[in-house]
């Protein structure tokens, strides 16, 4: 017994300093039972695709851990997505470079993102009310951009973008991944960068350690938002055309659960952005394994679901664990110890 | 003093939080070398004043000067690059990080990684402390967080250190080595803020002692002049008006005659050790003791809340230790939480929901209307509940009739003990007499009530007898002759030793 116990706290410490490694072992896990009811599910091709189809949720994902970090959570994804998918694609069907519409979505997105970060910091709104009401209306605001009609004649160059490959590999999938890299090296490395971890982990202790909370919190909702209006500049050039007013929607439920699977903790402090792009190829390849499955597609939620609240129940007997504990020690602390007389 | 120069000078820093004034003008220097103990009860402002001097907090008025010079605009990153740094009292580590992480970050200097390495590991040999620097802050006992935090205010280049308890989870050994570092940021000219509660501490170490009573300074000098009696004398209060004109008088119960209504013998768990002490009919008694003595945590323990290690919980009689909460109010015993706000009241349904709460379920399926409207009213006109409308919700009445209609509720059940956790913290003075005539108004009526208070006064006022837990434990008990403020100062602080 107490050598089995031992075997399953090493594993217990080591997935828990090791997030990430979890929701790599659940991808290779999909990959490997798909690949043994349909071979072709293995092939590089189908790997690469996986990957390219998952784009527009690893750069949402990126930019929404980031306020996960802090202990946030950015509802409005979803809505800035849409916004900036029909700003940007009405930009260049009415002959604007694509260059006018990257920094129009840019602007989008830096703005709304400092309207979120103001009101969490400064107005300390709780960020999941005022991100749910952003995206609210976010989405009207979309329906009256386009007057209620897809935007439509778009020119085959906005395809472009998103179509380029270098040797037969997506130009796109390689940059994004490159600065996921750059990304989680930032924040895991740079003594800046781990700010957003320490102000989740311990705001109070983020205080005292003289680290500027109110203005890491708005950096990182901007982050946020920003990536979701690339994310939307991306999306509008892959549809290509008739970008429909629903562009976007449930976006930023995927995108959470992407995170979550990729081991960033909603209590904050804990995740990386490599974990969070893991978790965004994994609710992309669900998808693309049921159709090698023939299985209907609606069972894409019930798995993704479940591994959902199997990840955030292990993650609360964690904490409600650890808080026990403290609490103990801190009590027992306390007690003056009587020393035996020598 | 002596030629040092002057480091940091506060002058009438003034600040409050929601009209309520926790700094009442309070005037701070510390020079060089200088070790200046910062004595007080709960509330008196040590941690607000300390948490001006880090920048975290910013004072309503007063200056505030750093070597001499004035400092505007002020936060915590100002602080660390004038060297002033904080060991809090409660560690404030992030649990998901490294301690090496914890130790780096937000220090205001340049260093480089191996450089921080090298530094942290000197001082560790130098303080006999054992850590890997890779290991998560998460799996550190609260002792070791501790130290962690101590190595982070000695790792950067401090001026003015403030220490708040740092040995209040230090075994005897480290507190021994931790006051030889001390001893030697002294010698390097260090100014050093030492916050504590244990008097020995004070005189062991320190060169100057400040008392902070109620937002303002009571006493200041060189800790040659003082005596620990001096010490206490100063946390007492000058006058008691803010009790108003409430008269108690005290009883003595014949204990060779009577039974004890609770006996608890020997009982230990999370937070105290070896309690043993007995309630007789119609009698207050009351445990006295700081805030973290352990108290609520006895009170919750022989309640049901949690389970005890150890010992033996009576009420007339009948073994109730390690029933649930459930079990224990069957058995006639009553609590009433800390926080009324927090645990006591459901705010936001009528009066008569809250009065009938814990007695709705000895109904049948639907519920008794009738009833409980009778039991309210019995209640209101009892305790003299100011309302309007038994259906109005219980949020719109004044606090200190919000803990009468708790006290209600508490009394619908027919209790034989009642446990009172602090029942009258952020009440005003008229509701406080109100609730001191309910508790005499229950003893005479022969209920026995168990008092916690931090209130030093009011448990002085009103208890028949007190014990007094100091860090878990409980030696003293002081009869109704024995009571009087300094007393209950003395046994609060571990000092009192008898008459």
């Amino acid at each position: 017994m107490s050598r089995m116990s031992q075997i399953s706290v090493s594993v217990f410490h080591f997935l828990r300093k090791h997030r990430e490694f979890r929701t790599f072992g659940f991808l290779i896990a999909l990959f490997v039972i798909v690949g043994i009811f349909n071979a072709s599910y293995l092939t590089p091709d189908n790997m690469e695709n996986s990957v390219r189809s998952s784009v527009v949720y690893i750069i949402m994902a990126t930019g929404m851990t980031f306020v996960l970090l802090t202990g946030n959570i950015d509802i409005s994804v979803g809505g800035v997505l849409g916004l900036s998918a029909a700003v940007s694609a009405t930009i260049v069907r009415n002959g604007g470079s694509i260059v006018t519409a990257f920094v129009a979505v840019i602007v989008i997105g830096l703005i709304i993102g400092l309207l979120n970060g103001l009101g969490v910091s400064v107005l300390k709104i709780q960020s999941f009310i005022l991100t749910l009401g952003m995206n609210e209306v976010l989405r009207v605001v979309q329906v009256i951009f386009q007057g209620g009609r897809n935007v439509e004649g778009l020119p085959t160059s906005f395809q472009r973008i998103t179509q380029h490959e270098i040797l037969g590999v997506s130009t796109l999938s390689i940059v994004v991944i490159l600065l996921v890299i750059g990304i989680h090296l930032f924040l895991s490395m740079n003594r800046k960068g781990r700010y957003f971890a320490a102000i989740g982990d311990k705001e109070e202790g983020a205080v005292l350690a003289g680290i500027p909370v109110k203005r890491y919190k708005i950096y990182a909702f901007m982050m946020s938002s920003v990536c979701a209006a690339i994310a939307g500049l991306i999306f509008a050039s892959r549809i290509g055309n008739n970008i429909p007013t629903t562009a976007g929607l449930g976006y930023e439920m995927t995108v959470i659960a992407a995170c979550v699977l990729g081991g960033v903790s909603l209590a904050g402090g804990v995740g990386s952005v490599l974990g969070a792009t893991i978790g965004a190829i994994f609710m992309t390849s669900i998808s693309s394994a049921l159709v090698f499955l023939k299985v209907d597609a609606f069972w894409k939620d019930v798995i993704s679901g479940s591994l959902l609240i199997l990840i955030v129940v292990f993650d609360m007997l964690l904490i409600h664990r650890n808080n026990q504990k403290a609490k103990k020690q801190r009590l027992n602390a306390r007690v003056l110890e009587i020393r035996k007389e020598m | 003093m002596d030629g040092h120069r002057q480091l940091v000078n506060l002058e009438n820093i003034m600040k409050s939080f929601n009209q309520n004034a926790v700094l009442k003008g309070v005037s701070l220097e510390i020079n060089e070398s200088e070790v200046i103990s910062i004595i007080g009860g709960n509330g008196a402002g040590k941690s607000t004043l300390m948490k001006i001097l880090t920048g975290v907090y910013k004072p309503d008025s007063g200056t505030i000067r750093i070597g001499g010079e004035i400092v505007e605009s002020y936060n915590p990153h100002v602080a660390h690059v004038k060297g002033i740094y904080l060991v809090p009292q409660e560690p404030v580590l992030f649990p998901n990080m490294t301690i090496e992480q914890n130790l780096g970050i937000g220090h205001p200097g340049k260093l480089k990684k191996s450089e921080l390495r090298a530094k942290a590991k000197q001082l560790m040999e130098q303080l006999e402390w054992n850590l890997d620097l890779n290991r998560m802050a998460s799996s550190l006992s609260i002792a070791e967080q501790q130290q962690v935090e101590i190595i982070k205010g000695l790792l950067r280049d401090v001026k003015v250190l403030i220490l708040d308890e740092p040995t209040s989870s230090l075994t005897f050994a480290e507190t021994e080595k931790l006051f030889r570092i001390i001893e030697k940021l002294k010698a390097n000219g260090v100014g050093i803020f030492y916050i504590t509660h244990r008097l020995d501490e004070v005189f062991q170490i320190s060169t100057h002692a400040v008392i902070l009573r109620d937002g303002k300074v009571t006493l200041k000098g060189d800790i040659r002049e003082f005596t620990k009696d001096m010490l206490i004398q100063g946390l007492l209060p000058i006058d008691s008006e803010k009790k108003g004109k409430f008269s108690f008088v005290k009883r003595r119960v014949n204990r060779v005659k009577e039974e004890p209504v609770l006996q608890v013998r020997g009982l230990s768990g999370d937070g105290f050790r070896d309690i043993s002490f007995d309630v007789y009919r119609g009698e207050v008694v009351g445990l006295a003791g700081l805030v973290g003595a352990g108290r609520t945590e006895i009170a919750e323990a022989i309640y049901g809340i949690t389970k005890p290690y150890s010992g033996q919980v009576l009420l007339n009689g009948k073994d109730i230790t390690r029933l649930s909460v459930r079990e224990t109010i069957d058995q006639g015993l009553a609590y009433i939480p800390e926080d009324r706000f927090l645990n006591g009241i459901f705010s936001i349904t009528s009066i008569t929901n809250n009065v009938t709460a814990q007695i709705i379920r000895n109904d049948r399926f639907f519920l008794n209307r009738k009833l409980e409207r009778t039991v309210t009213d019995e209640y209101v006109s009892k305790l003299r509940i100011k309302i309007v409308d038994q259906e109005d919700e219980i949020r719109s009445l004044s606090g200190g009739n919000q803990q009468k209609v708790v006290i209600s509720r508490i009394l619908a059940t027919k209790p034989q003990l009642i446990i009172m956790d602090e029942p009258t913290r952020g009440i005003d003075a008229a509701a406080r007499s109100d609730i001191y005539n309910i508790i005499g108004q229950l003893r005479d009526e022969g209920y026995s009530i168990l008092l916690i208070s931090s209130d030093l006064e009011e448990i002085e006022l009103i208890c028949d007898r007190i014990y007094a837990i100091y860090r878990g434990r409980c030696n003293v008990c002081l009869e109704a002759d024995e009571i009087d403020v300094t007393n209950v100062m003395k046994a609060a602080f571990g000092t009192y030793e008898g008459v």
